[in-house]
């Protein structure tokens, strides 16, 4: 029964790092008790709709320690890596008594888990040094966390310089452009817009794109307070921003350029119109977030 | 807003004197526009420093006026960071104190007798004039001076500069964002001209600026990263040499002056920048030099090498100590950084509250500044995209963005206003055909621009009404009619503990309350809003989440007299201490064997203080401190007694019984509660029953002595012994 039982554990950890469980598996390998084995768990929710974004950094850095642990030279059978998914093993969850996710538990080779045996995700965070640190701790099994290098950022600096390079030299007769005005205007506008429209907030704090209701499944592009944004409410606020600015820039031109009376006429009238009505629609949108703010203009 | 428009009709062609008369009366009514702008809270609620670190600033000043200059650079405070103390004279920015400190030596010369209170109270607002003229300056040597005046109309009171300078908030930014922009238009002046009175100038301002305020970094690397780009663009000039490198030596020679920074300048990496690009320069000046001696082709060979080397190793340099010296700092620091929600990246909203019609329409200014791009113009582009950038990373750098914001933003009205607000008897070529047509569209393009400026004027007042003019030391509650309730429960209980404690106790609060203590109630406190010493709060903080007894050991070895605690259940205020409760156990020291954060959550994850709240949390010293009695309390009749009205419960925990402390003070609000640590008994009490062989006799006596007339310590003694008896 029990070599039975390691036998089929060390085969699923060897085809995957992380064994996958549903409940019965999971009563069965786990919980039951003839067991020499010790098992880290992960009680998660990873599935799209139920939006856990901490679930899936969690499981990134479960992920890490697992193969460490997986394709290091002191792999046995004393310590395996499982994951409970809310949508494949609800009833551990409801049997555990356990309402939130990620949950790191350890279940130990002799006994019940204890309080420590509980990860405490809230004050160390999951960073996969210290859930190896407490897994150490737990199990006297030293695992070394060995993290793929992230070459992601160095290829795409290196990417972008080689294309910045590559480009220069194809045009290295007509070198013009690098004082083209306008080129560097736009460059500083997008600078501009992307800073004003809060994309720094998204990229700390990573908001969903947008909010979709699970009741009635109408999707909300703006966040009804004004302490958060969504990733798309980012968009449209930059796209206003633009177009008011445009509005500026085409009243000037509509007053300085030297073409033909009707051209500046609608040049000037669409210059205004983008200015007033963007304006407005702007206006109106943090009036609806900013709760008690009591101005509008013509949109309410 | 009436300056405004005239500002734009006249000026263009006037004679020289109509021009001045006008831009001095538009100055001084922006002036007096901003000044009155920022007097909410004055008219409110009375001439009071508000917050929290303006207590500190405002106790300095007061030091340095009483005690002299070289008392205060030498001032050794030993009544906060009980027992360490605080080295103050080399710990703060003086240019502030010594601003408000001058200011008030010549007005009492002139035997204009006010207190240092008033000076402080009212500097901020007098500085957003100053700021304004400066940014008139820049601005009109940037572009134009229709645009100059729009400017300092605009910054006189765009909310992003108000919210730091309301009369009563007493803080370094007040007076640095005028030294910033002072300098900017200095360094633009002798960037313009070349001159090294100028460039002396620019030094001086510069100078004051580094007295002011920590954010001088952002002067020193913006001056060399213009210069460097100036290079780049092949805008090298012998202007801009003798600029910059006057501007390098003496104003390093100036900050080094101040003893705070001391010798940061020569030794960390937020200055290395410009010490590269001086050594850039003078390379690059040399090589200059070189280029008349040398042959063409000799020397274009030795220009590329000397400069890319010299460029690419400077900014190798300049990039790893920025980026090594920075991540450290965060590392060692992110608790405490993160518990301040000042440090936090800014939302769209937020710009848009703080700026408003501007946050849209800079842009457009920036825009007709690169496309007529000259030696000023590179720098304010840089100054837009640099200060956009880390005002998007941080909600409080939007005070260094909204200076430019407003020129900028100048710029693109006043440019529209020029075109369409023109004099059309001036026209060189008067358009032929559909002449009132144009007029219309004329008039409808002004009519709606100055409709959207009212708008940004109205939103200026709303928000600075709304936001950013109450002192938080003073609370306001509306009723339903209108008429306002004055919470003073801050001032009733610091009062209290100047008047009722002794004038060396030590009294224990979180670290946000310290300066308030330390001003107000001149009491010595343990930990202030300093937070320099990231153990002792943490410290504090474990004795606020510890049991009684734990604590009682933490405080008695930190000879803590009072404690001070903060409690908003009675009255719904949401800053209260129970709300801020998970920083102090997040900042204090964790030992396995001590409670961890989440035992003061409730196994589902929640933090409540109901019944259903973590026993640790409902026995930890914070908790019984602001509940005390609370539990006999019935606010109205629609909730049970002990209901809390910030959190909406009711309380878990309601016969609480203190044994190291007694209430010493609670404010009428119940806001503040001050409790007296006991002293230690002078035997322990016996905790267990008497023997029976005594109780006899002291029943005995105990109706001997009742029936005397006489209240008696033995009396007292005896009625404590009989009641231990009965239970």
């Amino acid at each position: 029964m029990l070599s039975e039982k390691v036998e089929q554990m060390m085969e699923w950890s060897s085809r995957r790092s992380v064994v996958r469980m549903n409940g019965d598996k999971f009563r069965r390998f786990v919980k039951a008790p003839p067991r020499n084995y010790s098992v880290i768990v992960m009680f998660t929710a990873l599935q799209p709709q139920r939006q856990c974004s901490v679930c899936r950094q969690a499981n990134e850095e479960y992920q890490v320690l697992a193969n460490s642990w997986r394709y290091s030279s002191a792999f046995s059978n004393k310590l395996f890596f499982t994951v409970v998914d809310y949508d494949e093993g609800a009833d551990v969850f409801q049997q555990l008594n356990m309402n939130s996710a990620p949950t790191f538990m350890h279940f130990p080779a002799k006994g019940k888990p204890k309080r420590a045996d509980t990860f405490d995700l809230q004050r160390i965070g999951f960073a996969s040094e210290q859930l190896a640190k407490w897994i150490a701790d737990r199990t006297d099994v030293q695992i070394r966390v060995f993290r793929p290098p992230n070459y992601s950022g160095t290829i795409a600096l290196a990417l972008l310089v080689s294309l910045v390079g590559g480009l220069l030299y194809l045009r290295r007769n007509n070198l013009e452009f690098i004082y083209n005005k306008t080129g560097w205007a736009m460059a500083a506008l997008c600078v501009v817009f992307a800073m004003t429209s809060g994309q720094m907030w998204n990229h700390i704090r990573g908001p969903p794109y947008a909010h979709k209701n699970p009741q009635n499944g109408q999707v909300s592009y703006i966040h009804g307070s004004s302490q958060a944004q969504f990733v798309a409410e980012s968009h449209i606020i930059l796209l206003l921003n633009a177009a008011i600015t445009m509005g500026m820039v085409l009243l000037n031109e509509a007053a300085t350029s030297k073409g033909d009376v009707g051209k500046r006429r609608i040049i000037c009238l669409v210059g205004l119109g983008l200015v007033v009505f963007f304006f407005s629609f702007l206006l109106s949108i943090f009036r609806s977030k900013y709760h008690g703010y009591p101005y509008s203009f013509l949109i309410k | 807003f009436t300056p405004l428009r005239g500002g734009l009709s006249g000026g263009l062609s006037q004679p020289a004197g109509w021009q001045s008369l006008l831009s001095f009366t538009i100055l001084f009514l922006a002036w007096l526009a901003g000044f009155s702008a920022r007097l909410f809270a004055v008219i409110r609620f009375e001439s009071i420093i508000h917050e929290f670190d303006p207590w500190f600033n405002y106790r300095a000043t007061h030091h340095l006026t009483t005690n002299g200059f070289y008392e205060f650079l030498n001032w050794f405070d030993e009544r906060a960071w009980y027992p360490l103390g605080r080295i103050v004279g080399g710990t703060v920015y003086p240019g502030l104190m010594v601003t408000a400190g001058l200011i008030h030596y010549v007005l009492n010369l002139l035997h204009v007798t006010v207190h240092i209170r008033d000076v402080c109270v009212f500097l901020a607002p007098v500085f957003s004039g100053l700021t304004s003229i400066s940014t008139f300056l820049l601005t009109k040597e940037l572009w134009n001076q229709g645009a100059g005046l729009m400017a300092a109309c605009f910054i006189a009171i765009v909310p992003g500069y108000i919210s730091r300078s309301v009369a009563g908030s007493f803080d370094n930014e007040g007076i640095a964002i005028f030294a910033l922009q002072f300098t900017y238009y200095l360094w633009v002046k002798s960037v313009k001209t070349g001159s090294v009175f100028w460039s002396i100038g620019c030094c001086l301002s510069y100078f004051y600026m580094v007295s002011a305020w920590g954010g001088y970094v952002f002067i020193i690397n913006l001056i060399p990263l213009h210069v460097f780009v100036l290079l780049l663009m092949q805008r090298f000039s012998k202007r801009v040499y003798i600029a910059y490198s006057t501007f390098y030596i003496i104003g390093l020679v100036l900050s080094m002056q101040i003893p705070f920074v001391g010798f940061q300048p020569i030794r960390t990496s937020e200055h290395m920048a410009a010490a590269g690009v001086f050594v850039l320069l003078q390379v690059y000046a040399f090589l200059q030099y070189l280029k008349d001696r040398l042959t063409k082709q000799e020397f274009q060979t030795l220009f590329f090498l000397g400069v890319s080397l010299a460029a690419g190793a400077v900014f190798l340099s300049v990039i790893y100590l920025t980026y090594t010296g920075r991540s450290s700092y965060a590392k060692i620091h992110i608790p405490i950084i993160a518990s301040v929600s000042e440090h936090q990246p800014t939302t769209w909203v937020s710009f848009f509250f703080d700026l408003h019609i501007l946050v849209c329409t800079f842009p457009a200014g920036l825009w007709f500044c690169i496309k007529n791009i000259n030696d000023e113009r590179v720098f304010v582009a840089l100054y837009a995209i640099s200060a956009v950038y880390f005002a998007g990373v941080m909600v409080r750098l939007m005070l260094t963005l909204t200076p430019v914001v407003c020129m900028l933003s100048a710029v693109a009205f006043s440019s529209v206003f020029e075109h369409y607000l023109g004099d059309d008897m001036k026209r060189q070529s008067p358009p032929l055909e559909d002449s009132s047509d144009e007029d219309d569209r004329k008039n409808a393009v002004t009519m709606l621009m100055l409709m959207l400026l009212m708008m940004f004027a109205v939103h200026c007042t709303w928000v600075t009404s709304n936001a950013y003019s109450s002192p938080s030391v003073v609370l306001a509650s509306y009723n339903n009619d209108g008429s306002r309730n004055i919470l003073d429960d801050f001032r009733e209980a610091y009062y209290w503990l100047r008047q009722n404690t002794d004038e060396h106790a030590r009294v224990m609060s979180w670290w946000d309350y310290g300066y308030q203590i330390a001003g107000m109630a001149n009491r010595t406190t343990l930990v202030d809003n300093n937070t320099w010493n990231n153990s002792h709060i943490a410290l504090v903080g474990k004795a606020m989440s510890s049991n009684e007894t734990a604590a009682y050991d933490i405080m008695r070895s930190l000879d803590v007299d009072y404690v001070l605690i903060i409690f908003g259940g009675v009255i719904g205020y949401s800053g209260d201490d129970i709300n801020k409760f998970l920083w102090m156990v997040r900042i204090s020291p964790s030992v396995a064997s001590q409670p961890q954060e989440s035992d003061y959550f409730t196994p589902q994850g929640e933090f409540r203080v109901d019944k259903a709240g973590s026993p640790t949390l409902l026995n930890c010293l914070m908790y019984k401190m602001s509940y005390y009695r609370f539990g006999e309390m019935q606010l109205d009749f629609r909730t049970p007694p002990g209901f809390d009205r910030t959190r909406n419960a009711e309380i878990g925990n309601k016969d609480i019984k203190l044994k190291h402390l007694e209430e010493a003070f609670t404010s009428e609000h119940w806001l503040v509660r001050i409790y007296k640590v006991k002293k230690p008994e002078n035997r322990d009490r016996v905790e267990h029953k008497l023997r029976g062989a005594d109780t006899t006799k002291q029943k005995y006596t105990s109706k001997k002595v009742s029936g005397g007339a006489e209240a008696s310590s033995e009396g007292v003694f005896i009625q404590e012994r009989t009641q231990l008896d009965g239970t």
